[in-house]
């Protein structure tokens, strides 16, 4: 199957001018410019099938905004080739731009002084959408984005949930194929978030659209992404099912127990490491291969009224996936979904 | 996935649809402003009015190397309308554009960045020229002075010439504006190409009133044509044939030296972007 996003070696590398501080150094700097090459993407190779849900993952700076403004064709890449959609990003100009959507979470497209609905006509002007699909489209988004209330409202008197929402709308009017989001669910409170996601799932659902997505809640990934693309100093660490990421990384499981009365702290050691220990509660860190026997010694010797098993939260699997970087590099990048 | 919308529509109905849709928005926004623009529109005004009052009292009763009052009252009537006309303030938010990041979404639309530009100036001038038309001829209806001579085919000739002069003030302010790609010092230099305009292109003095120094730099640039030669047109001022065949001809080398150096700019720029800001 023809992939819906390919990245191939893609690279690009920033040109910054570097000042020593102070007086001095602003003059020093005015006499002398140096320049120093910052690599943002390195090498990045990856493809998309049509239909996936794709989270970017990495540390601020890590090169995944970058990545995405380049497959959406905003940025050059200095160096490796994409193809989105079938377009040369770079060359595809407006039939290239009809089928993706760019959703960025901090800076919005909707115009701050009037109501949503005077941005989505304005979107049907410059996507030339016919009338009778854009009422189509329009009502479809409404009814799941819950936006009834909202279209006749200044956007500056929206919330930034509501904001956010809007905003998808406005970008999806003209059902793009590709979606490219980043931190779509930025700052928005929970039943926010989840709103988002249910729409994003379902949007997907209904139109077969591919999602490429940045951010920084876990939530989102785990609810939205079979599938995961780790980041670091530009270069791409991992690519592959969530799942095969944890159990990969995540070499310990948690025990999550409510203990008997009389239970101490020192009773659980032998069978763990105590994570947290405030009666009746407690956390036990057990290596993986150990947790059928340990649990089943645990069960037998001390009081136990409720035990469940858990991988660690999926924040620190990412980040010890961040922290895996140099040596272990190779050996993560590659794993997961067939490519 | 549906076919591309709009397939079914000639080209012609997509542009004239979406040039339509973005002066809607542009005066729909205007509408929440119209305390500011109207203290806008005073001050483009004022400044004109101001230069008139000056050059009325030096010229008392006589005349300045032939500029008698009634001379200078249309003259800067005339700048008054030519100005709000042919104004371009893109430079300042296109820089602001590209260093906060709201190129992005602007680029991943299938419409450059500078229509929506072009749609904005054409939203403010249809609705500012109106205004001060307007209140020309309530003052030339009490003010014999600022009339000008009935003769249609001249107000053609200046219709062309003030849109022309509106092109070189738009594609010089867009390409300068630009710049941002390249250098945080745009608005430094478009306040530079606004000091130089104030003698060069005639809007605080007539040129011919200049050291003959300045009035012959100023007919190697294209400062003269953005105001003093489409005012000098519209006015009625006396004009050889040859005068105003080359007034037109130096307007469009300008046109297309500024709107070159857009392309330049752009092509480049974008292609160097940094894609700030989110």
């Amino acid at each position: 199957m023809d992939a819906a996003i390919l990245a191939e070696g893609l690279g690009k590398t920033y040109r910054v001018k570097v000042r020593d501080p102070g007086l001095g150094g602003a003059m020093r700097a005015l006499v002398h410019p140096r320049y120093r090459d910052v690599r943002a993407v390195d090498d990045v190779t990856f493809r998309i099938a049509p239909g996936e849900i794709v989270a970017f993952l990495g540390p601020n700076g890590a090169g995944k905004t970058t990545t995405l403004k380049m497959l959406a064709g905003l940025l050059h890449p200095t160096s490796g080739r994409a193809a989105v959609a079938g377009y040369d990003p770079w060359v595809g100009g407006a039939a290239f731009k009809r089928r993706i959507a760019l959703v960025l979470g901090n800076k919005q497209q909707l115009l701050w002084d009037l109501p949503p609905v005077e941005t989505f006509q304005l979107n049907q002007a410059i996507y030339a959408i016919p009338d009778a699909d854009y009422r189509a489209r329009l009502e479809e988004l409404v009814s799941l984005l819950a936006l009834e209330e909202l279209l006749d409202k200044p956007v500056r008197q929206l919330s930034l949930g509501e904001r956010m929402k809007c905003e998808l709308a406005a970008s999806l009017l003209h059902r793009p194929e590709i979606l490219f989001l980043d931190e779509p669910t930025l700052g928005l409170d929970v039943t926010a978030q989840e709103a988002i996601r249910a729409f994003l799932r379902s949007y997907r659902d209904r139109h077969g659209a591919t999602v490429l997505l940045t951010s920084h809640y876990m939530a989102d990934v785990a609810a939205l992404a079979s599938r995961v693309l780790i980041i670091n100093h530009g270069r791409l660490l991992y690519d592959g099912a969530l799942e095969l990421l944890v159990a990969r990384i995540a070499r310990t499981k948690r025990l999550e127990l409510i203990v008997g009365d009389g239970v101490r702290r020192e009773d659980l050691a032998p069978f763990g490491e105590v994570r947290t220990f405030s009666f009746p509660n407690a956390t036990l860190e057990i290596p993986r291969e150990e947790v059928p026997a340990a649990s089943a010694r645990l069960l037998a010797a001390v009081p136990i009224i409720d035990l469940s098993i858990e991988d660690p939260p999926l924040e620190e699997v990412i980040r010890r996936a961040f922290e895996e970087e140099t040596p272990a590099a190779p050996s993560l990048a590659g794993g997961g979904t067939p490519r | 996935m549906t076919a591309v919308a709009g397939e079914e529509r000639t080209p012609l109905r997509i542009w004239l649809h979406r040039y339509a849709a973005l002066i809607r928005a542009a005066w729909l926004v205007d509408l929440q402003y119209r305390v500011a623009i109207g203290i806008w529109l005073v001050w483009g005004i004022m400044e004109p009015l101001i230069s008139l009052g000056i050059w009325w009292s030096i010229a008392g009763h006589g005349s300045v190397q032939g500029w008698a009052r009634d001379d200078f009252a249309r003259y800067f009537f005339g700048v008054t309308l030519v100005n709000q006309l042919t104004l371009a303030w893109d430079a300042w938010y296109i820089d602001r554009w590209i260093r906060e990041g709201e190129m992005n979404f602007r680029l991943a639309r299938p419409l450059a960045p500078v229509h929506e530009a072009i749609a904005d100036n054409l939203a403010y001038k249809a609705r500012t020229g109106i205004i001060i038309l307007a209140a020309w001829l309530l003052v030339a209806a009490a003010w014999p002075a600022v009339r000008i001579p009935f003769a249609p085919g001249r107000w053609a000739l200046a219709a062309v010439a003030i849109a022309l002069a509106a092109g070189i003030r738009f594609f010089s302010g867009f390409a300068t504006g630009l710049l941002a790609f390249w250098t945080t010092r745009v608005s430094a230099l478009m306040e530079l190409q606004f000091g130089l305009s104030l003698f060069l292109s005639g809007r605080i003095a007539p040129l011919s009133l200049l050291p003959p120094v300045v009035g012959a730099m100023a007919a190697w640039l294209w400062f003269p044509y953005m105001l003093a030669f489409p005012v000098a047109v519209l006015t009625g001022e006396a004009m050889t044939t040859g005068a105003i065949v080359r007034g037109f001809a130096g307007q469009v080398v300008w046109l297309a030296l500024w709107w070159l150096a857009y392309r330049v700019v752009w092509r480049r720029g974008i292609a160097r972007y940094g894609a700030v800001g989110g």
